[in-house]
């Protein structure tokens, strides 16, 4: 015989308010199988929990039903009140009498207290059939992958490492560094972002505990929390990464030369045999196949042609120019590369953004050369960049005199993203504050809707150059139009003087909205995760758990999560890692016994419940006698109950939502 | 040029209008309350640049403050081209256009015309045609056309089919033209 | 091929030479022409629009049935007719609400708008159906050695979500620029081709701000082109830009004169046309282009 106790909160005024706690109480006191009712203006409190643990511990009862909030904040706590009695802590059930009761039905006292009754009528019902389970747990692979090496995911992968973790780094470039690589000074401190990063990608690249895959995406993600099963797919180089020094000398003697270059944002070109950027870690070359003219038909996995004059083979130019026979087009790759396996407990997303492109802004003139995107003349004014880090202007290389900012372009904009890309105005100021200390003839005009500079030292950025002499004007551009000799009449409403204003520019900078990388949603797809409506992968709440996402296990930082700077990257991505550590550092994940197992000997293979579980924790096996039988993965299985509802033969229990249990509550309600 | 761009003196936001927003939405501006104030559509419109005292970013600005007397006494918003560049370019895709047209139909119901709309409805009832010139058939004729044009002018039934539908049309109400035959 | 014109007030009234030169050049090119017979004003914007959108649409969409129980498309040659009538229809064919009072308003008329017609303007019509490369076969004259400027309008441009013959990029338009190379035109560009001209509501309002806009128009073509002629594509900018430079040259705002014609006007001219019929109503001195482009032949 079961002896259940019944504790019913008043949550102060929450439930009391609307429910008359006395009446409930008597009223439960007189339910089948109930040993004792009492009621507290705090259950969730210390004394209110000792109500329970005397009861249980005196012999008085032996299973507990709280009426009170929700379970979804509250279980755990009254679950460890039973525990700490001695008692199994999956012998209670607890009743929401304030979100489905009293708030619900705040104006209505009567019904609110009926309702209540009710309710507890059912938790009891089902209380006197619970059973005691017992959690299990899974080990936790002690490894961890970070998705994407920039600024974000080095951090990341250096926290995880130094606690002592292996960590995979995939980045799908052939360098790590990412977007900040291609910045020349960062703001607040006007620091030199590669003298800065670097640093930073030489740690990565040489700790021990990292195994950086650059030039590699994720092929698939299988398992889940605590035992992550990956396939990364390592593109194809076509070059022995075991033996290329980085020397470049390949580069040079490449004959494809008209191929856009990505890291200068299209600027110049590169060769199809190239290394990202002269900092590149691994400092390693790629041969981009595609563009690649396979000279002298020197295709790749054929053995040379001998030359009948030398006795020599005849080589491509790269071949010949490599001293380490990196390079040998007469090895046979894999064009597909190579698939790399390996477990992981936890997982981190720090694939970043990319700049938008200035081409849909029709009214902006962007066929133009001397009309950029802020990116791209980040990368005029780089030293490692297009022009060396001359200040010149795309057309003529003429240095500019005149130069407009424009901001929130495609940013705050139904058309394209409505969000506020957060990061332009302090860009555009760095920028303009650059190019006006080192050429201080130059006449700046930067024309904002707001000036958004909140950050530490921001406003005070601002207004240091504002004291430069450049110009602000508020209002946004509504045209630039072409002038002869390659000018550029911008035209806009100055909001403060309140006349329409124009002017000729020499170089018209876009400030375009940051955008989530391209092939987001894919990657977010194999993992399991979402994007939000903008397109940003989501956090599980804005607030107060802005790294983790709906799949436990895998969490986000940086600019996948959405627009934020440099400070703000890295702290998440810290953030990140300490997150996405714990589970490796306590070593096991509880799986709660909630969940649903197949009674084998009444299992007639059917099938249906495979096909219909949400999470494929369900596979059906052959036994030793060769017959199919249901199997459920317990780490899988997220205890949803649609294969226990499904199945045909009535094989499947969803423990702690068994049959016997619901039918008990389902009579109490109809019949209380 | 601060006299020609507007001067409101001190404007007392406590004496603006608050059902005024409500109305402009009702007449035809309903995504007014979209509007940032980002001032895009005011680069490009035809009645800043030609120095006009309100124009499309103010008119929306003043709605949404509630200056309804201002609005109504200032004759800026009939000079509006309809040219839409505003429409084409708002990154809140609100249509200024559309909120000046419904300020122009607010005026027309506090009867706060400039005599060219009068009359331009005025020739719209009488003969079809918005602008019409009694001389016009001369060079018509001239240029080897018949004396008139293959419309209402030609066509009394016709004429009678428009007049059918605007008598019905919310501008009888406003009895601003005399509606005869 | 077979189109309805719908000519517009302006064109009728004012310069009846354009409605002609329409009339000779769309069959000339193999388009026949149906009178719609019994049009109106579109609405103007500064009539009906302004009054209620309901009775806009109402006198608009009488227009259009007079197109769609003929079968036939609608051809403007005004840049407002073509806003006015396809703003209207854009708002028929996306509120079903809008329809539904509107076909009260014209079952009165015994008459129902159904959505089956398409609003089209005369050059895009052109270089759309015909194509730039079946005109130059047609071609009587070539405009080699002529330097033009253009105006191809605001209306025609934007909104762009409303119309059916539409740029690619409204902020570059190239239709008028390719159909004047068509007929061997040089087309020179100017910074300030799509700033509006100021005719109609503008004008009407505060003449002399109208004038303003026109002016600096005008000097930014004679400065950054030096034209033989300007090419207009809207009937209300040809009127314009022809009737301001007069008044302009007497307030010693200018001091030079370029002819305006409309691209109609000139494509009739160029496939044959009688220029006493197409091009003689205009203040600005068209004949001695006129004259040139004929003696070439």
């Amino acid at each position: 015989m079961p002896r259940i106790g019944v504790y019913i909160c008043h949550c102060g005024e929450n439930i009391a308010g609307a429910v008359n706690i006395e009446e409930v109480r008597q009223y439960a006191e007189n339910l089948p199988d109930v040993a004792v009712a009492r009621n507290y203006l705090f259950m969730c409190s210390d004394p209110g929990q000792e109500l329970i643990r005397q009861d249980l511990k005196s012999g008085l009862v032996d299973r507990v039903v709280v009426a009170a909030c929700t379970p979804r904040t509250h279980e755990p706590i009254f679950r460890e009140a039973v525990a700490e009695a001695g008692y199994n802590k999956y012998l209670l059930e607890m009743a929401n009498i304030r979100d489905q009761d009293s708030w619900a039905h705040w104006h209505d006292k009567e019904g609110a207290t009926a309702k209540a009754k009710k309710l507890v009528a059912s938790a009891v019902a089902k209380a006197a059939y619970l059973e005691p389970l017992e959690d299990k747990f899974v080990e936790v692979t002690k490894a961890a992958m970070v998705i994407g090496g920039g600024v974000s995911g080095m951090f990341s992968a250096l926290d995880l490492a130094r606690m002592g973790y292996q960590v995979y780094l995939v980045e799908k470039n052939p360098s790590i560094g990412g977007n900040m690589a291609k910045l020349d000074k960062t703001f607040p401190t006007n620091d030199c972002s590669a003298c800065i990063l670097t640093p930073i990608m030489v740690q990565v690249g040489t700790h021990p505990k990292i195994k950086t895959m650059t030039y590699s995406e994720v092929e698939s993600v299988e398992g889940s929390f605590g035992n992550f099963k990956v396939k990364v797919r390592q593109k194809q180089r076509y070059i022995d990464w075991d033996k290329c020094t980085g020397c470049g000398d390949c580069v040079s003697a490449c004959l494809a030369k008209k191929i856009p270059n990505e890291f200068n944002e299209g600027m110049d070109n590169r060769t199809a045999v190239y290394i990202e950027f002269p900092q590149a870690v691994p400092k390693r070359a790629v041969v981009d196949i595609e563009h690649c003219l396979n000279c002298g038909k020197r295709t790749i996995g054929t053995a040379p042609k001998i030359s009948p004059k030398t006795g020599e083979p005849i080589l491509a130019p790269c071949e010949k120019a490599c001293k380490t026979g990196a390079l040998d087009r007469s090895r046979a790759y894999d064009p597909e590369g190579d698939i790399l396996e390996f477990d992981v407990g936890t997982i981190i997303v720090t694939t970043g953004y990319r700049v938008m492109d200035k081409t849909p802004f029709k009214e902006y003139s962007p066929q133009s050369p001397n009309v950029v995107t802020a990116m791209q003349l980040e990368r005029i004014l780089s030293a490692t960049g297009p022009t060396q880090g001359h200040f010149e202007r795309p057309s003529d290389k003429k240095k500019p005199h005149t130069i407009a900012f424009v901001s929130c372009v495609g940013s705050r904009d139904k058309k394209h993203h409505t969000y506020c890309s957060k990061v332009c105005c302090m860009y555009m100021l760095k920028e303009a504050r650059l190019i006006k200390e080192k050429y201080p003839d130059t006449e700046i005009y930067m024309f904002f809707i707001d000036v958004r500079t909140a950050g530490k030292d921001f406003d005070e950025y601002y207004t240091y150059c504002r004291n430069l002499g450049i110009k602000m004007i508020r209002g946004r551009v509504g045209a630039v139009d072409e002038l002869p000799g390659d000018q550029l009449r911008v035209r806009a409403y100055d909001v403060d003087l309140g006349t329409p204003v124009e002017l000729d520019a020499d170089l018209v900078v876009l400030a375009t909205a940051i955008e989530p990388a391209p092939g987001l949603a894919e990657l977010g797809r194999k993992l399991g995760i979402n994007c939000g409506s903008e397109g940003f992968l989501k956090e599980m709440h804005t607030k107060l758990y802005p790294v983790e996402t709906a799949v436990r296990g895998i969490y986000i930082a940086g600019c996948v999560q959405g627009p934020k700077d440099i400070p703000d990257a890295v702290s998440q991505a810290r953030a990140a890692s300490s997150a996405a550590a714990v589970p490796l550092t306590y070593g096991k994940i509880v799986v709660e016994p909630l969940i649903s197992e197949v009674n084998q000997r009444i299992c007639s293979g059917c099938g249906t419940c495979e096909k219909l579980c949400p999470y494929s924790a369900i596979k059906l096996m052959e036994d030793k006698g060769g017959r199919l039988r249901s199997h459920i993965d317990e780490a899988l299985c997220a205890g949803c109950g649609v294969c226990a509802a499904s199945c045909p033969s009535g094989a499947i229990t969803l423990h702690g939502y068994t049959n016997v249990q619901i039918d008990a509550q389902i009579k109490a309600l109809a019949c209380s | 040029m601060s006299e020609t761009q507007g001067a409101l003196g001190v404007v007392n936001l406590s004496a603006g209008d608050p059902n005024l927003v409500g109305e402009i939405k009702e007449l035809g501006g309903e995504e007014i309350l979209e509007c940032i104030q980002c001032a895009k559509c005011a680069a490009v419109c035809p009645m800043v640049l030609a120095g006009f005292p309100f124009f499309n970013k103010k008119v929306i600005q003043a709605i949404l403050l509630g200056l309804r007397e201002e609005l109504l006494e200032d004759a800026s918003i009939w000079a509006c081209q309809s040219c839409n560049r505003c429409t084409e370019i708002c990154p809140r895709e609100l249509n200024p256009f559309e909120v000046v047209q419904a300020m122009r139909r607010l005026a027309f119901r506090e009867f706060a015309l400039p005599t060219m709309a009068i009359n331009g409805l005025k020739s719209l009832y009488d003969t079809g045609h918005a602008v019409y010139m009694s001389g016009a058939g001369k060079s018509r004729e001239k240029v080897g056309l018949p004396e008139k044009p293959p419309s209402t002018i030609a066509d009394e039934k016709a004429l009678q089919e428009l007049r059918t539908i605007i008598r019905n049309t919310d501008l009888a109400d406003l009895g601003i033209i005399p509606m005869g035959d | 091929m077979k189109i309805g014109f719908f000519v517009g007030c302006n064109t009728a009234f004012n310069r009846p030479d354009l409605e002609q030169a329409v009339r000779y050049a769309f069959p000339a090119l193999g388009v026949e022409l149906d009178n719609l017979d019994g049009q109106s004003c579109c609405p103007s914007f500064g009539t009906l629009p302004s009054v209620d959108k309901v009775g806009w649409c109402a006198v608009s969409s009488r227009n259009i049935t007079l197109a769609e129980e003929k079968g036939l498309d609608m051809l403007t040659v005004c840049g407002s007719c073509y806003g006015s009538l396809s703003e209207a229809k854009y708002k028929l064919d996306s509120e079903p609400e809008v329809k539904a009072k509107v076909n009260e308003l014209l079952e009165m008329a015994g008459r129902e708008y159904k959505g089956t017609s398409n609003i089209r303007h005369s050059y895009y019509y052109l270089f759309n159906e015909l194509g730039p490369d079946k005109i130059k076969e047609k071609l009587k004259y070539k405009l080699d050695g002529l330097t033009v400027a253009l105006q191809p309008g605001c209306h025609s441009l934007w909104p762009s979500k409303v119309y059916f013959d539409k740029e690619d990029d409204t902020f570059h338009p190239r239709i008028l620029k390719e159909m004047c190379e068509a007929l061997g035109a040089t087309v020179g560009h100017y910074s300030r081709l799509l700033d509006c001209c100021g005719m109609g509501a503008l004008r009407s309002t505060d003449m002399g701000k109208a004038l303003g806009l026109v002016e600096k128009k005008l000097v930014s073509m004679k400065e950054e082109v030096n034209p033989d002629l300007i090419v207009a594509g809207c009937s209300s900018c040809l009127i314009q830009f022809d009737t301001a430079q007069k008044i302009l040259q007497k307030e010693k705002k200018i001091n030079f004169e370029i002819p305006v014609l409309h691209y109609m006007q000139l494509l009739a001219i160029c496939l044959g046309a009688d220029p006493e019929q197409v091009a003689v109503l205009g203040e600005t001195n068209v004949k001695s282009v006129i004259d040139r482009i004929r003696e070439k032949q």
